[in-house]
């Protein structure tokens, strides 16, 4: 050796490299090199460029003769084949054995690295600094690369376990083809594992690798890649096609694809390039006709089964012969070809398909639609499924409207039975995703707040603001309140249900609550039947009444109608008290009970009917005004005669009955108790009870019609009068001596019976004005929420400010668009705010 | 409400004194509502009629429901009405109506 060190550069090369070029050529051909040559060949090189001025470029030079000649000899060898899977077959045995030496062979030619003479890879991401800091970067692509061996990074591992499954399975193939020189890979690999597991990162990087990869990826690959790649998309296509297939060569083919890379910036890019756009272009080839040509044979129904399998199919191909990074691209071009391309015929299956209620379709055109990015087809389908809640829902209302106008429980549970199957309906087909709840939700609101079945008419005027408002809404709210009512008060339906089953149908009521629109006039029903119920005392259970008022407050109504409920019920203890200690005072007084309540909390609008009572009533109210003032002070009572009830006994020549009547009732009964058999006028019962003559000709209607009793308390003369209205001022009244209580078709001599019905609690007069009123305090809400919101914000825009007053108002009423206007208008007028100068849609808040 | 049949006993001197009065009272359930003896029914102090409890307690009450009834009104020798609890935090920086000026004096307090 030291002889060397007088020699002359070239000789040194010329002297050294022979020998080594040996060791090089049978590493290349994967013969059994001894660690011995293996360890001269390092020594060899580290000599060359320590001595040799140009060595580096001359070893450089020289190996990539020997290469480009090692791989024009794998060329001619592949090119040699004809069969495509001959051809894929020999091209993936010679790549693998070149691409495993091209993790070893630059080992021995490190030193290469740091001479300038060899041109570093590509400018950037070169190795050239220390070693050890590239490694971190690098050494997942090379677990990657590696395979086998190596303990595989975390990080990698998704990728590099499949990749490590087919190195070793086609190292098998390898084996199994090239005979003999099995031995001498195992040998290679043996001797060079320890090495490349520390060394990787910069094997990686090598320019001798990167000479390798780019010598074969110019001299067989350029010219065979596309025989290649069209050999592996046929068989692809064979796959799809049900025929047998060798996977391992498509594997093969992409792999060489994804190695071939020298890119260190981007692997991929010779893969992508090239494999993956044969691949989609194949996929989205074959199932364009595929697609197509299935629809027409077997219809949409089964097409659509057809695309679902296929997409998964493919998504476990992909999984095979694709790099991860593959899949979401590969994915949208089937849901186009699959999906998209055919969305049209698809979705209109979609009504047919929610009338059948056939959920497993739905269910998988929704599955299938969920695939498509732009949400074009779910939306289609989400509409789908409002128009035909809504018109089902209408249809089914107007269908049953005879029965459910007159019956708020059948109403009620009509439509509780809808939600239900629709909200199964969107749970079964489209596992309640939250943009069908909505669709869903958006249909029952226009259901409930449907004005075709049934309306009530808001007034079209308010004489004292001027403004003009009409607009009918509808019904929902008010036999919701009707049918808490029969479920709270106690009625047979009440007496049927056990507490559960009403608690269960009082949450459905607030459930449907929830869609009305003018949850004011719900809270307002259910306020004047609260009233009747506390008063008439028939309550099914006062738990759950407080317990409503409680959920009333969940649900989200208004504190301040809730808390006015609340106090309602304390109201009635306190009276009850009263009512005790009045009795207690004087004992005479057992045929009187006496609810005097607060004002502010019960009376609302209802004004007060003024009436004669009859001198057994009017005896008591002196003593209990007096005991009244005695207990407190400063008050002032007003007696609600129209609330007031009371029993009676009748007497007459067939038997002995107890009555429960109304005050007013009671009023016109008496008025026969001086002249029992006498028939009286209309203008004299007038005349005698002093009651107005709307509620004169309610209360005698009550008496002469009183609706399913056989036998009437009044007969009247002439008998034709078929309603309250056609009474007239000589009209006759007289009692009927042969009342009486008629039970299973014989009359019976004894018996109790109600006549109160529903307790008229307001006036004829006061039942108009309870709808202005309606208005009248949405007016009012109105006007106070705008004020609310302009206080805080002082600025603010039309828009944001009518979308804020609805956020605030919409568990009340919905405001319309006209009332919002005039009420701005009115505060405007009145200073409360300005509009701005500038812009007119700016208000400003005036202090 | 018993059954009338052996209700008829108990109601015999009635009827014996008195047999043939078609229509006889057995119980009436009277009505009536009270409300503050007052001229003007909102409370010139907090803007909130007398009826209902003053602002302040109606912020107390949304915590605590039960126990209102102790927002009663108070009545000066002008004759001008106030919610008590309105009127005992305005006496204290200013003795005197806020309605007509006079010197406040209590003439009566509601109960």
């Amino acid at each position: 050796m030291l002889r060397a060190i007088g020699k002359r550069d070239r000789d040194i090369f010329d002297e050294v490299w022979p020998e080594k070029r040996k060791i090089v050529l049978k590493l290349l051909r994967q013969e059994t090199v001894s660690q011995r040559e293996w360890q001269d060949l390092f020594f060899g090189v580290h000599f060359v460029c320590l001595w040799d001025e140009k060595g580096a470029a001359k070893i450089y030079d020289g190996l990539q003769q020997d290469i480009v000649e090692f791989i024009v000899q794998a060329q001619s060898k592949v090119q040699a084949q004809r069969g495509e899977q001959a051809l894929l077959a020999t091209y993936i045995v010679e790549w693998r054995k070149f691409f495993t030496q091209s993790n070893y062979l630059p080992l021995p030619f490190r030193q290469l690295e740091q001479s300038p003479q060899v041109k570093p890879p590509s400018g950037s991401g070169s190795a050239s600094g220390s070693g050890s800091s590239t490694s971190a970067a690098s050494t997942s692509n090379a677990a990657a690369a590696a395979g086998g061996s190596s303990s595989s990074n975390q990080a990698a591992s998704s990728s590099s376990s499949s990749t490590k499954a087919s190195t070793s399975a086609a190292a098998a193939a390898a084996t199994s083809s090239s005979g003999g020189a099995s031995s001498t890979t195992s040998a290679a690999s043996n001797s060079a594992s320890a090495a490349s597991s520390s060394k990787k990162g910069i094997t990686e990087d090598s320019p001798v690798r990167k000479l390798m990869l780019d010598s074969w990826n110019k001299h067989i690959f350029h010219d065979i890649k596309d025989r290649l790649q069209e050999s592996a998309m046929k068989i692809v296509h064979a796959e799809r096609n049900g025929d047998a297939y060798d996977a391992q060569l498509v594997v093969g083919v992409r792999e060489s694809y994804v190695n071939l890379s020298s890119n260190a910036e981007d692997k991929l890019e010779i893969y992508r390039e090239h494999f993956e756009k044969a691949y989609l272009k194949a996929t989205a080839d074959f199932y364009r006709l595929k697609s197509t040509e299935q629809q027409q044979e077997n219809g949409v129904l089964a097409y659509m089964k057809y695309a679902d399998a296929k997409l998964r199919e493919e998504e476990v191909r992909a999984k095979r012969y694709l790099e991860p990074s593959s899949f979401n691209i590969l994915t949208c071009r089937l849901v186009k070809v699959l999906i998209v391309d055919h969305l049209n015929s698809i979705i209109a299956e979609c009504p047919a398909l929610i009338r059948d209620y056939e959920t497993d379709r739905l269910n998988l055109m929704f599955r299938l639609m969920d695939r498509v990015l732009d949400g074009e087809g779910v939306e289609a389908m989400m509409g789908d499924l409002q128009r035909h809640i809504k018109s089902a829902g209408l249809a089914d209302m107007q269908s049953a409207s005879e029965i459910i106008t007159q019956d708020s429980e059948k109403y009620v549970e009509r439509l509780l039975e809808l939600f239900n199957k629709f909200s199964d309906l969107v749970r079964n087909a489209f596992n309640d995703d939250p943009r069908f709840l909505t669709a869903r939700d958006i249909a029952f609101k226009m259901v409930v707040n449907d004005t075709s079945v049934f309306k009530m008419e808001l007034p079209t005027s308010i004489a004292n603001r001027g403004v003009k408002y009409t607009a009918p809404e509808s019904k929902c709210p008010e036999l919701l309140a009707n049918y808490c009512d029969m479920l709270l008060r106690r009625t047979p339906l009440s007496k049927r249900l056990t507490s559960e089953q009403i608690d269960a149908r009082l949450r459905d009521v607030l459930l449907v609550l929830k869609y009305v629109n003018n949850k004011d006039v719900f809270m307002r029903y259910h306020k004047v039947h609260l009233t009747r119920r506390l008063i008439l005392g028939t309550s099914a259970d006062s738990e759950k009444e407080e317990d409503i008022v409680e959920w009333l407050r969940e649900v989200g109504m208004p504190a301040d109608y809730v808390n006015r409920l609340a106090r309602m019920f304390q109201d009635i203890k306190v009276s009850e008290d009263l009512n005790t200690q009045f009795r207690n005072s004087i004992s005479r007084h057992d045929a009187i009970n006496i609810k005097i309540l607060n004002a502010g909390a019960w009376a609302r609008c209802s004004e007060r009917v003024s009436v004669s009572l009859p001198i057994e009533l009017e005896d008591y109210i002196p003593d209990v005004e007096e005991f009244y003032k005695k207990k407190h002070s400063g008050r002032k009572l007003q007696w609600y005669h129209h609330m007031s009830n009371g029993t009676i006994t009748f007497v007459n020549n067939f038997g002995r009955y107890d009555l429960d009547v109304t005050t007013f009732q009671m009023a016109v009964l008496f008025a026969w108790n001086q002249r029992q058999h006498d028939k009286i006028s209309y203008e004299n019962l007038r005349l005698a009870t002093e009651l107005p003559d709307p509620e004169l000709r309610r209360t005698l209607w009550s008496l002469v019609a009183f609706p399913k009793i056989k036998k009437q308390i009044l007969l009247m003369e002439p008998t034709a009068i078929g309603s309250p209205k056609d009474f007239a001022e000589n009209t006759m009244f007289y009692i009927n001596q042969e009342f009486a209580i008629v039970k299973n078709g014989k009359s019976q001599r004894r018996g109790k019976l109600n006549l109160i019905g529903r307790l008229q609690l307001s006036t004829e007069r006061s039942q108009q004005e309870d709808n202005q009123s309606i208005v009248q305090l949405r007016i009012l809400r109105t006007q106070e929420a705008i004020i609310k919101i302009m206080k805080v914000r002082k600025r603010m825009n039309n828009a944001a400010l009518q979308a804020e007053l609805i956020d605030i108002l919409k568990n009340m009423f919905l405001p319309s668009k006209k009332m919002i206007k005039e009420q701005l208008e009115w505060l405007i007028e009145h200073k409360y705010m300005r509009r701005d100068d500038d812009d007119i849609n700016m208000f400003i808040y005036v202090a | 409400m018993a059954d009338d049949g052996e209700n008829s006993l108990d109601s015999r001197p009635n009827d014996d004194s008195k047999p043939e009065k078609m229509f006889t009272l057995k119980k009436w359930n009277a009505v009536a509502m009270w409300s503050w003896d007052v001229e003007c029914d909102i409370c010139a102090i907090c803007r909130v009629q007398v009826m209902d409890s003053c602002l302040r307690c109606q912020a107390e009450n949304k915590r605590d429901v039960l126990g209102r009834q102790d927002c009663v009104v108070v009545w000066g020798e002008c004759n001008h009405s106030f919610h008590h609890c309105c009127m005992s935090l305005w006496v204290k920086q200013n003795n005197r109506c806020p309605l007509c000026q006079q010197e406040w004096s209590i003439q009566r307090m509601g109960k």
